[in-house]
C-alpha cells in the first residue's frame, strides 16, 4: 500500500488526534461505568432504606386486607426514585398487596425460592408495559404473618439520565478532539518552521552559490544537527566542485596548447607557398599532436574511471613483489638504457597479498615507476623496498634524481602539474601520470605520498593487504 | 585472389568527413568501397551490394548501431562486422561483440590498424604458417630458430626485440603505429601508460643492433604515425 501523502505535520496532528480520541473513549468508558455502578448503588441503598420505612407502614385492615398508610409521607430524596413500586405476597404465592402505580402489574411474578430470606434480594426486572424496574425483597412478619415485600423504583430516569451523560460526552468529545487538532497542526507547525526554513534556504542553493550555509539556530538540537550535517555535506561538495571547476579549467588548458599547435602550423603551411616536404612536415606534426591530445583524453578518462570505482570493487588478491616485477619487466628497456640499477629490499619479508582491483593498481604503480626512472640519472641506483605498516603493505620507491622540492609535495599529485624546471621538459609527459595513481590508491583503500628524501624522490605507497 | 573477386566493404557513418577519408583510403587499399551517411541507407546497400565486411559506426542519427548490427544478424547475413566508435570501454567492447561484431575498433584509431585489421578480418583462412625465413633487403629472419641476421651476420637480439621484429616484417612496407605495437607486441590493454616511451627506446635500441652497423637503414620512423620496416627507395 502506497503510503499516504500527507505532510509530515499533519501526520504528526492525526497521530495526536488519533491517540487522543483513543484516551478519550477509554476515560469516557471508565466515567460512564463508574458513574452507573455508583447511581446503582445508590438506588439500591436507597430501596434499602425504603422498604424498612414502608415495612412500618403496613397494616391489616378490618376485613384483614393489607393496607399502606398513604398519609405518612415519606419517600427518598433523589430525582431518581419518583415512584415507588410495592407488592407484597404471602409465602404462598398469594398477593397482598400491589401499590397503585404499578396499575395492577405483578412485580417479578411468582416468589422464588428462598426469596429476601436473607437481606435484600436485589434483582432487576421487566414490567410487563416494557419498563425497567430494580427491585429488591424482604421477609417481613407483620402481626404473626409472614409476607414477601417487594419493593422496586422504575430504571427509566436512571437510564435518561445515563443517556443524557452519554450524550454530552459524544458531544463534547468532537468538540475536544477538533479543538486539540487545531492546536496540535499549530504546534507541529511551529515545531517544523525551522525544516521549511531550512528547506527554503537550501532549494536557493545551487552550483553557483554553494559556499552558501544553512542558518544553525540552535547546534544542541535535532534540528541544529540536521543543519550542521547539512552544512558539513555542502562543503563537501563546495570543495569538490571547486576542485572539478579547476580541472575542467586545467583540462580545456591542456586540450587547447596541442589545438593551438595544430592551428597555426596548418594555417601557416597554407598561407606559405610550400613545398611538398613542408605539407608532409605540417601534416606529421598535426598527427603528432593528434598523439598528444589522445593520451590526455585517455588519462582523462582513466581518472574518471579510477574515480568511480568504490573502495572494494572487482578485488582479488594478487602477491606485491609480483606485480612489481611485473611492471619492471614492461618498463625494463628504460632501466637498461639508463644502466640504472634496480636494487629490492626486504622482498622476502612480504608475504601478504595486496587486495584491490589489480589492473588499476598496475597502472598506478607503472606511473609511479615510470616516474621515478624518468628522472633517475644514468647509473644511478633505484631501491624499491617492501614491509608493512599497520597491517598495510607498503612499497618505497628511491631514486636518486633531482628529488621534489618540500613545497611541491602535495602539490605533485595535482592535475597535469609538471615541475617549473624547464630543463627537464625533455621528460615532459602529460602530467596526468601521478594524480592517476593518486586517485586510484585513494580509491582501492590505500594512501600514497613522497617523503622528504636526502637525495631524490622517495615515494611510499601503503596498500590494503591479506594474509 | 583474382582482381575479380575484390572484396566489397560497406561503411555506415554519419561523419562525412570521416566517411570520405575511409573510402579513400580503403579503396586505395584495394577493396571495393561504398559508405552510407544514415542506417536505413546502410541497410538497403547491405541487402544491395552484399559486402564482405562491414564498418559501422554506432552513434548514428536515428537508429543506434547496435540496432542494426542485430538486426543483420538475426536475418543471417553472410557479413563480417567491424565497430567503429568513441566509446570505447571494456563495457562497450563486450556489449557490441556480443551484439554480434567481428571485430571492435576504438576512435580515434590509427588508419594503419584499420587497414590491418580489415585485412586480417578478410582473410578467410589463415595463411600456413610461414616456415620460410622472412626477408626484407638482407636482413633475414628465421621464424623456426627465432633468429635473425644482415647479409650473413648473425644479429643479437632479446626476445622483445625479437618480437617487435618479426611484427615489424610481417608488415614491411606498412607504416605500424605505437597503439598497435602496444596491443600486439607488449599485450597491454590499458590505454593510459609510459608504454610509448617504452616503445621508442626499444625501437631506439633495436635499430642500433639491426641498422647502426649497416650501410642501408631498414627501420625508419614515420613522423605522427610510427614506424616501417622497408627498403629504402633508392
Amino acid at each position: 500500500m502506497a503510503p499516504l501523502a500527507l505532510s509530515l505535520r499533519s501526520r504528526l496532528t492525526l497521530w495526536y488526534v488519533g491517540i487522543l480520541a483513543a484516551l478519550l473513549l477509554i476515560y469516557a468508558t471508565l466515567i460512564f461505568g463508574f458513574q452507573y455502578v455508583i447511581l446503582t448503588r445508590q438506588i439500591f441503598h436507597d430501596e434499602v432504606q425504603d422498604i424498612v420505612t414502608a415495612e412500618g407502614l403496613l397494616y391489616f385492615d378490618s376485613q384483614d386486607n393489607l393496607q399502606f398508610r398513604q398519609n405518612y409521607y415519606s419517600r427518598p430524596q433523589s430525582h431518581l426514585l419518583i415512584d415507588r413500586l410495592m407488592e407484597v405476597q404471602d409465602l404462598t404465592g398469594k398477593v397482598l398487596y400491589r401499590s397503585p402505580t404499578l396499575h395492577g402489574m405483578p412485580l417479578g411474578g411468582p416468589l422464588r425460592d428462598q426469596e429476601g430470606e436473607t437481606g435484600f434480594d436485589q434483582r432487576t426486572i421487566r414490567l410487563s408495559d416494557g419498563s425497567h424496574a430494580m427491585v429488591i425483597s424482604h421477609v417481613h412478619t407483620l402481626q404473626g404473618r409472614t409476607m414477601v415485600i417487594r419493593l422496586g423504583y422504575s430504571l427509566t430516569p436512571l437510564r435518561e439520565r445515563m443517556l443524557q451523560f452519554l450524550l454530552l460526552l459524544l458531544v463534547a468529545a468532537p468538540i475536544a478532539l477538533v479543538v486539540a487538532g487545531a492546536a496540535g497542526q499549530m504546534i507541529a507547525a511551529r515545531g517544523l518552521r525551522p525544516v521549511k526554513d531550512m528547506a527554503e534556504r537550501a532549494e536557493g542553493i545551487t552550483a553557483t552559490n554553494l559556499h552558501d550555509r544553512l542558518e544553525i539556530k540552535n547546534p544542541k538540537d535535532e534540528l541544529g544537527q540536521l543543519a550542521a550535517v547539512f552544512n558539513h555535506l555542502l562543503e563537501r561538495l563546495d570543495l569538490a566542485f571547486q576542485q572539478m571547476r579547476r580541472f575542467t579549467a586545467d583540462a580545456a588548458h591542456e586540450l587547447r596548447t596541442p589545438l593551438a599547435s595544430i592551428r597555426t602550423v596548418s594555417e601557416v603551411t597554407l598561407e606559405q607557398d610550400s613545398t611538398i616536404e613542408s605539407y608532409r612536415d605540417a601534416v606529421s606534426s598535426t598527427l603528432e599532436e593528434v598523439a598528444r591530445l589522445n593520451e590526455t583524453i585517455n588519462g582523462l578518462l582513466l581518472l574518471a574511471r579510477a574515480e568511480g570505482t568504490q573502495p572494494g570493487e572487482a578485488q582479488t588478491d594478487f602477491s606485491a613483489k609480483e606485480l612489481v616485477h611485473e611492471v619492471l619487466t614492461v618498463l625494463g628497456v628504460l632501466v637498461e638504457e639508463k644502466q640504472i640499477t634496480v636494487r629490492e629490499e626486504n622482498e622476502s619479508a612480504v608475504t601478504n597479498s595486496i587486495r584491490a582491483e589489480r589492473s588499476l593498481v598496475r597502472v598506478a604503480i607503472m606511473n609511479v615507476l615510470h616516474n621515478a626512472l624518468k628522472f633517475s640519472p644514468s647509473h644511478s641506483i633505484l631501491t624499491i623496498s617492501y614491509g608493512y605498516v599497520d597491517e598495510k603493505l607498503t612499497l618505497t620507491f628511491q631514486d636518486q634524481g633531482p628529488g621534489i622540492p618540500v613545497t611541491d609535495i602535495e602539490r605533485v599529485f595535482e592535475r597535469f602539474y609538471t615541475s617549473n624546471d624547464r630543463s627537464r621538459s625533455s621528460n615532459s609527459g602529460t602530467g596526468l601520470g601521478l594524480s592517476i595513481a593518486k586517485v586510484i590508491i585513494d580509491r582501492v583503500g590505500g594512501t600514497i605520498g613522497f617523503e622528504a628524501s636526502a637525495v631524490g624522490a622517495r615515494c611510499c605507497i601503503l596498500l590494503p593487504s591479506v594474509k | 585472389m583474382t582482381v575479380a573477386m575484390r572484396r566489397k566493404i560497406l561503411i555506415i557513418e554519419d561523419d562525412r568527413r570521416m566517411s570520405d577519408a575511409l573510402v579513400s583510403g580503403i579503396e586505395t587499399a584495394g577493396y571495393e568501397v561504398a559508405a552510407a551517411g544514415t542506417a536505413e541507407e546502410g541497410f538497403f546497400l547491405v541487402h544491395r551490394m552484399q559486402p564482405d565486411l562491414l564498418l559501422l559506426d554506432l552513434a548514428l542519427p536515428q537508429r543506434n548501431g547496435l540496432e542494426i548490427l542485430r538486426q543483420i544478424r538475426s536475418e543471417a547475413i553472410d557479413l563480417r562486422v567491424m565497430i567503429l566508435t568513441s566509446h570505447n570501454t571494456l563495457e562497450d567492447r563486450v556489449t557490441g561483440l556480443e551484439a554480434g561484431a567481428d571485430d571492435y575498433l576504438g576512435k580515434p584509431f590509427s588508419f594503419q590498424e584499420l587497414r590491418a585489421r580489415i585485412d586480417a578480418l578478410l582473410r578467410r583462412f589463415l595463411p600456413p604458417q610461414s616456415q620460410k625465413p622472412v626477408t626484407i633487403g638482407d636482413l633475414t629472419l628465421d621464424t623456426k630458430t627465432r633468429t635473425a641476421s644482415r647479409s650473413g651476420t648473425r644479429l643479437d637480439l632479446t626476445t622483445r626485440e625479437y618480437d617487435l621484429l618479426i611484427y615489424l616484417a610481417e608488415n614491411r612496407g606498412r607504416t605500424v603505429s605505437r597503439e598497435m605495437l602496444a596491443k600486439d607486441v607488449w599485450n597491454e590493454t590499458s590505454r593510459f601508460s609510459p608504454i610509448d616511451n617504452v616503445i621508442d627506446v626499444q625501437i631506439a635500441r633495436l635499430r642500433r643492433k639491426v641498422d647502426e652497423p649497416f650501410e642501408v637503414k631498414l627501420l625508419q620512423t614515420v613522423r605522427g604515425m610510427g614506424f616501417c620496416l622497408r627498403e629504402p627507395v633508392s
